[in-house]
């Protein structure tokens, strides 16, 4: 996996990182931010599940930007590094990680691993603990993670070394309703 | 229509958005490129055969052989592969393509799953 930029900033004085390299094209990026901010705006399904299966797929896809980025909304709702770190191999088993969170991990492991792993079982708790309109938005994002997080190690974009570092969660910018 | 569309029937606002968001991603490059490289990471999922290739120069070979990397070998993809595809698409087409094969691959994955059949649609 590389470090190196593998394609430089469309931004004048900027080095290249997802938003300076997605200014390339000007048009998917302002459609994206659009969509980003408008999913985790939505409070349909709550930030701290959007964000544990945001962490669940920085994990399994070994994205360092992702792994280490927090959004400040789900740390608003309690979701502190002692659960996170909770979010690996063995989660079921978690006294801090809610059975909803974990439904959902299943499903997230299901979506970006191996679609078996939603069995019989899995499905059940997954219905039990989400609505229709909740796993569809969890489905959003979580091929929304999964997508970006390729897109940004295929293209050389993986800091060699980077803090944790908490960003406002993303929102709908007025300009663009 | 994808998977992750459908399943956002009942919203129909961030349906829009994703919608938007695909349809500017496919846009920034060539049509036929565009359903060959959702064609070529889709056979990797088993779904559908893969495309023939018999025709095609060899960027556009070069660029699919890059996209069947997506799906189970994103981080074993070296910067020489990476650098024949910006020679073939540029810069620009090389940020679309990498968001496209990226969005292919994660769209393949929400049906297999049956995303829209768990969202009640």
């Amino acid at each position: 996996m590389s470090t190196i930029p593998r394609v430089s900033s469309a931004i004048a004085g900027e080095p290249p990182h997802f938003g300076s390299v997605l200014a390339h094209q000007p048009a998917i990026a302002e459609s994206f931010f659009a969509l980003y901010g408008r999913f985790w705006g939505s409070d349909v399904l709550s930030a701290r599940i959007k964000e544990v299966a945001r962490m669940r797929n920085a994990r399994v896809t070994e994205c360092g930007f992702c792994r280490n980025v927090r959004f400040d909304k789900a740390l608003g709702q309690g979701l502190g590094e002692e659960v996170v770190d909770d979010i690996t191999d063995g989660y079921e088993t978690s006294a801090k990680l809610t059975d909803a969170e974990k439904a959902a991990l299943k499903f997230t492991d299901a979506l970006i691993h191996d679609p078996e792993l939603l069995n019989g079982d899995a499905r059940a708790a997954l219905q039990r603990h989400l609505t229709p309109a909740q796993i569809a938005e969890l489905g959003l994002g979580v091929t929304l993670f999964l997508a970006l997080a390729k897109a940004l190690i295929t293209m050389g974009l993986e800091p060699e070394q980077m803090d944790r570092t908490v960003l406002p969660t993303p929102a709908v910018l007025e300009a663009a309703e | 229509m994808s998977a992750v569309c459908a399943a956002l029937a009942a919203d129909p606002v961030l349906a829009s958005h994703y919608a938007d968001f695909s349809a500017k991603t496919e846009a920034a490059l060539d049509p036929a490129l565009v359903a060959l490289v959702r064609q070529a990471v889709a056979a990797v999922h088993g779904m559908g055969a893969a495309p023939d290739e018999s025709g095609l120069d060899a960027g556009t070979r070069t660029v699919l052989a890059y996209a069947r990397r997506m799906p189970f070998e994103h981080t074993a993809i070296s910067d020489a592969e990476a650098a024949a595809v910006v020679a073939h698409l540029g810069e620009a087409g090389f940020v679309a393509f990498s968001v496209l094969a990226a969005l292919a691959d994660a769209e393949c994955r929400a049906a297999l799953v049956d995303l829209p059949r768990l969202a009640g649609v």
